[in-house]
């Protein structure tokens, strides 16, 4: 897929590491987790807030990994989009569980995201080769908002529309208008 | 919202969108999780979205990861009980569809360990209550507080004539100027009540006065001033948390 410009140089190394990890090679996951840890980690610090519940995120996403490598199939999709799909699995269970049981008083979806993480800061560091950002960039900036903000920070429906003020029913319809205009766009 | 039908409509095409970004919940995200298995177009829609958002991981600022990180990935998966090795010979490298629903399926297995290494510290802490036993000293109900790695940092006893109960299972490492608040919640809408302030981890008896104790109660440890919490509420890390279940 020409979209997939997130990191070209890795491509098919993923791959060929997963199929090893498969045949019990572990310093393949190894050389997965040097390349790709510090990243994971950023993205579920973004979606969980706490560094400790990140690191928790990425350790049993690695040993996800490792324990269904035999089940990744090339045919199907990227080695890093299995991956991440894993991570960012595993990340909202426990955003989910969370939320749950929590008692403090600043539940994680309201802590403070990062200034980095908010929905045109991200955008500004989406990569101009992306089709994702070109077609992001013809919504309306508020529309394309809620699409980052649940993408990024993993809030829900519910809390996407208590942080910006709007009705639960315009914020769901909204993203999925924004999914078909993305759809259209995208191709 | 009704499921369509039609893998070619752009209403099934956003549905998988949906799911990519984590906005299914409940009964949606399960039908769609058993349709990323049953059918390979909406698993091919799935694939297709989640590529494009790859695009917005990668603007994910790189964290470098703590070094123990990896001896605790290691650790993870040295307590598997069936090696990858093995599944690999017996699973055909292109098999059908519905990998990705199987490991998401198989995550739940990954819980069950988890639950299987929290019920573990619950026994470990039965038979704490067993060693009191000796003492005529019998828990009504008892909490463990596990850590955020699931491990077993502290016990809560509550007993018949209302005294209430911390035993620390382990050391905590509390900074100068700081320390071990407790605190319980019955009910949301009250918030959490703070009922003990100790400067290391230690028996104490927490306050609890007049107020509710009851099962499914919450219990938790958080990293406080030396004074105790400035708003009354918890602001620092938790430490530890865990609910009273009922003795039997």
């Amino acid at each position: 897929m020409a979209t997939d410009a997130t990191q070209p140089r890795q491509a098919g190394e993923i791959e060929t590491a997963l199929l090893a990890c498969a045949a019990g090679d572990k310093s393949a996951l190894k050389r997965i987790y040097e390349v790709e840890s510090p990243r994971m980690l950023g993205v579920a610090q973004r979606l969980l807030k706490r560094r400790a519940l990140a690191e928790e995120a990425v350790q049993d996403a690695f040993v996800l990994v490792w324990r269904h490598a035999a089940r990744f199939d090339p045919e199907r999709g990227a080695g890093l989009t299995w991956i991440y799909a894993i991570l960012r699995n595993r990340s909202l269970s426990i955003l989910r569980d969370e939320k749950r049981t929590e008692t403090s008083d600043t539940p994680i979806a309201e802590e403070t995201a990062s200034e980095e993480d908010d929905p045109e800061t991200v955008m500004s560091k989406l990569s101009d080769a992306t089709a994702l950002r070109a077609c992001l960039e013809m919504l309306p900036p508020q529309r394309r908002g809620l699409v980052l903000l649940a993408f990024v920070q993993g809030l829900t429906h519910g809390e996407i529309a208590g942080r910006l003020k709007l009705p639960l029913g315009t914020v769901k319809s909204w993203i999925r208008r924004s999914l078909l205009s993305l759809k259209e766009c995208l191709g | 919202m009704s499921p369509a039908a039609d893998a070619t409509s752009p209403e099934y095409n956003a549905l998988a969108g949906e799911y990519v970004l984590g906005l299914l919940e409940g009964q949606e995200r399960d039908a769609a999780e058993h349709r990323l298995e049953q059918d390979s177009a909406f698993a091919t829609a799935v694939e297709r979205w989640r590529r494009h958002f790859a695009a917005l991981d990668a603007t994910a600022t790189p964290i470098t990861p703590p070094a123990d990180l990896w001896s605790r990935i290691e650790a993870g998966i040295a307590g598997l009980i069936q090696p990858a090795a093995s599944a690999a010979t017996l699973r055909p490298a292109t098999a059908g569809p519905g990998r990705l629903a199987e490991w998401w399926n198989s995550l739940f297995v990954w819980r069950g360990a988890a639950f299987a290494g929290a019920l573990a510290t619950i026994l470990l802490a039965v038979g704490l209550v067993g060693a009191l036993d000796r003492a005529k000293r019998q828990p009504l109900m008892v909490a463990v507080l596990l850590t955020d790695s699931n491990a077993a940092a502290a016990v809560v006893h509550t007993f018949a004539d209302g005294r209430v109960e911390m035993l620390p299972l382990q050391s905590i490492d509390v900074p100068a100027g700081k320390a071990l608040e407790i605190w319980t919640l019955w009910d949301r809408a009250v918030g959490p009540r703070s009922v003990g302030l100790i400067d290391r981890a230690r028996s104490t008896p927490l306050r609890l006065d007049n107020l509710p104790l009851g099962k499914d109660q919450l219990f938790e440890i958080t990293l406080e001033p030396a004074t105790g919490s400035p708003t009354g509420r918890p602001t620092g890390p938790i430490i530890a948390k865990g609910t009273t279940s009922q003795r039997l």
